[in-house]
């Protein structure tokens, strides 16, 4: 065999280790056996889940089925899935409006008081995000009682934190040698913002705006169901009075509307992306 | 180890003050050693001063101080005689308005035009509110135009700047240095994402420019033969101290061959 190199005169400064190679398994085990663990101590009876298939169809079949079409086809039914569109959309637009100023503020590199507004900025997304939006519509019931204003302002509130956060790592994430370039020209906290930043986030932003309404929309479509509006509130009468099929039915428009919704952003989604790229 | 020539005692006329005088600068990052152990010097109002030295000798660094993209940690850097060190955050903004940079990576806003490019220069010149809209004053437009014009990129004005070349986008970045009407241009290793030919274009251009305007220009450069051909004075770095400061045609392959460790040629 022809050598390329010389062989080292004397020992090799280099050792493979198995330690070092074995690392990323023993992690991947102990997660394992932590699940493991956690199973025995929650006392998790396996043996029930190959039913749980069969018992579901049976549940489907003798309880819900048929669903009662009729009555997610009322008016008033109608009006409220309109409603909870249109809580999603006011709750998007007024969440960014107020997420897009945080997230200048929270990000580290770009925030123009980093002991003020920078710790104020990311206790406020944080704070909207530590609640789950479910318990923020119980909390605003609570407040400004039943309707379609404690349901907005809910997810309002549930838009800043989740829009707020990625919007703050989209800016994190930008090329420093644009900021540093602008920065040097004498621009001012904001211009750099506008200069250095925004175009660089455009089409992530784009996209995390939309995908921000469908999260949001998904859950607006249930808040009703803590008094706050819209299709949830039909889905908690149907509920309370054990009518199954009615139950049944505004699932099953819930699960449509979300699938239609879903299309709608992506398509969206799609067509923004192009034009701003 | 040579001798670390601290201040060189550079022939200054008493008529003509340095627009730029560096005195004892130092800077630490965060639990490391120093980056810059003390460096003095000053620039002359008609000086091309390269810096050489090889990479992590704290070339970047030191240019970045001079504009605060750096926060040194000791000395003073004298613009015009004022400390930059000592402004707040308005006034430093109003003095970084009169000093141009030109960087490595061209740094253009990638998504932007490239009128649009050059005129970020006047961002400090132009009020928040007209930046928002990018309106731009019509004077500044009329110089950003004549200067895109000059440098061969006329036809290139309402193209994004991501799809010039290499050399073209660094034209624009002197653009953009040059709009702003500095009394002093820091250049980053202007050339180092350069072909040679294009290399030499770029640098003559920085030199031509620098000549018309009577603009002061402190350059890092790790390429040896062009610190030489267009500087009127190089500044060697090693480890953080200033190793030599001569005028260009001074140095010869002794003293490069000191600042390298023998690894030039």
């Amino acid at each position: 065999m022809s050598a390329i190199v010389a062989a080292l005169p004397g020992p090799v400064p280099y050792r493979p280790s198995l330690r070092k190679g074995l690392q990323p398994y023993a992690v991947v085990l102990a997660l394992l056996v932590f699940v493991a663990w956690s199973l025995d101590y929650l006392d998790i009876d396996l043996e029930r889940l190959p039913g749980l298939l069969g018992r579901l169809a049976d549940v489907l079949s003798q309880r819900y089925f048929p669903p009662d079409l009729e009555h997610i086809r009322r008016p008033d039914y109608l009006a409220a899935v309109g409603e909870t569109f249109q809580m999603s959309y006011a709750a998007t637009v007024v969440g960014m409006l107020i997420a897009v100023p945080l997230a200048w503020f929270a990000s580290f590199n770009l925030s123009p008081h980093r002991r003020l507004l920078y710790p104020a900025a990311r206790l406020i997304i944080a704070g909207c995000r530590s609640v789950h939006e479910m318990i923020w519509t119980i909390l605003i019931v609570e407040i400004l009682g039943f309707g379609m204003l404690p349901g907005t302002v809910a997810m309002t509130l549930f838009c800043i934190g989740f829009s707020g956060k990625l919007f703050t790592e989209a800016v994190e994430a930008i090329q420093p040698g644009q900021v540093e370039a602008i920065r040097a020209t004498g621009a001012n906290a904001l211009q750099v913002f506008v200069f250095a930043a925004l175009p660089q986030v455009r089409v992530a932003w784009t996209g995390i705006a939309i995908y921000s309404w469908d999260v949001v929309f998904r859950a607006s479509t249930v808040v009703g169901f803590f008094g706050a509006g819209g299709m949830g509130a039909f889905l908690r009468e149907s509920v309370q009075r054990v009518d199954s099929h009615r139950v049944a039915a505004i699932l099953l428009s819930i699960i449509a509307i979300v699938f239609v919704a879903e299309l709608i952003s992506a398509w969206v989604r799609d067509r923004m992306l192009r034009a701003v790229a | 180890m040579p001798t670390t020539t601290s201040s060189a005692p550079w022939p200054i006329s008493p008529a003509m003050p340095p627009v730029l005088e560096i005195c004892d600068l130092r800077v630490s990052y965060v639990a490391g050693p120093e980056v810059l152990k003390g460096i003095s010097f000053a620039v002359g109002a008609d000086e091309f001063v390269a810096i050489i030295g090889s990479s992590g000798a704290g070339k970047s660094t030191l240019i970045r101080c001079v504009n605060r993209l750096v926060e040194p940690s000791h000395g003073r850097v004298l613009f015009n005689g004022r400390d930059m060190l000592r402004l707040d955050s308005g006034d430093l903004r109003r003095e970084r308005r009169n000093i141009g940079m030109i960087f490595q990576q061209f740094n253009l806003i990638e998504r932007m035009s490239v009128i649009d490019n050059v005129l970020t220069g006047r961002l400090g010149h132009t009020g928040t509110l007209r930046s928002l809209f990018r309106m731009f004053r019509r004077e500044d437009i009329e110089r950003a135009v004549r200067l895109l014009d000059r440098f061969g990129l006329a036809e290139h004005i309402d193209k994004r700047a991501d799809q010039l070349s290499g050399g073209q986008r660094q034209r624009v970045g002197i653009a953009r240095a040059l709009i702003q009407n500095p009394g002093l241009l820091l250049v980053d290793e202007p050339t180092s994402s350069l072909d040679p030919k294009i290399s030499r274009e770029v640098m003559a251009l920085i030199r031509d420019a620098a000549r018309e305007f009577a603009i002061p220009v402190l350059c890092n450069i790790h390429d040896v033969a062009l610190a030489l051909e267009f500087g009127t004075r190089v500044i060697g770095l090693q480890g953080g101290r200033v190793m030599f400061d001569a005028p260009a045609a001074e140095v010869d392959q002794i003293v490069l061959n000191r600042i390298y460790n023998m690894e030039v040629l």
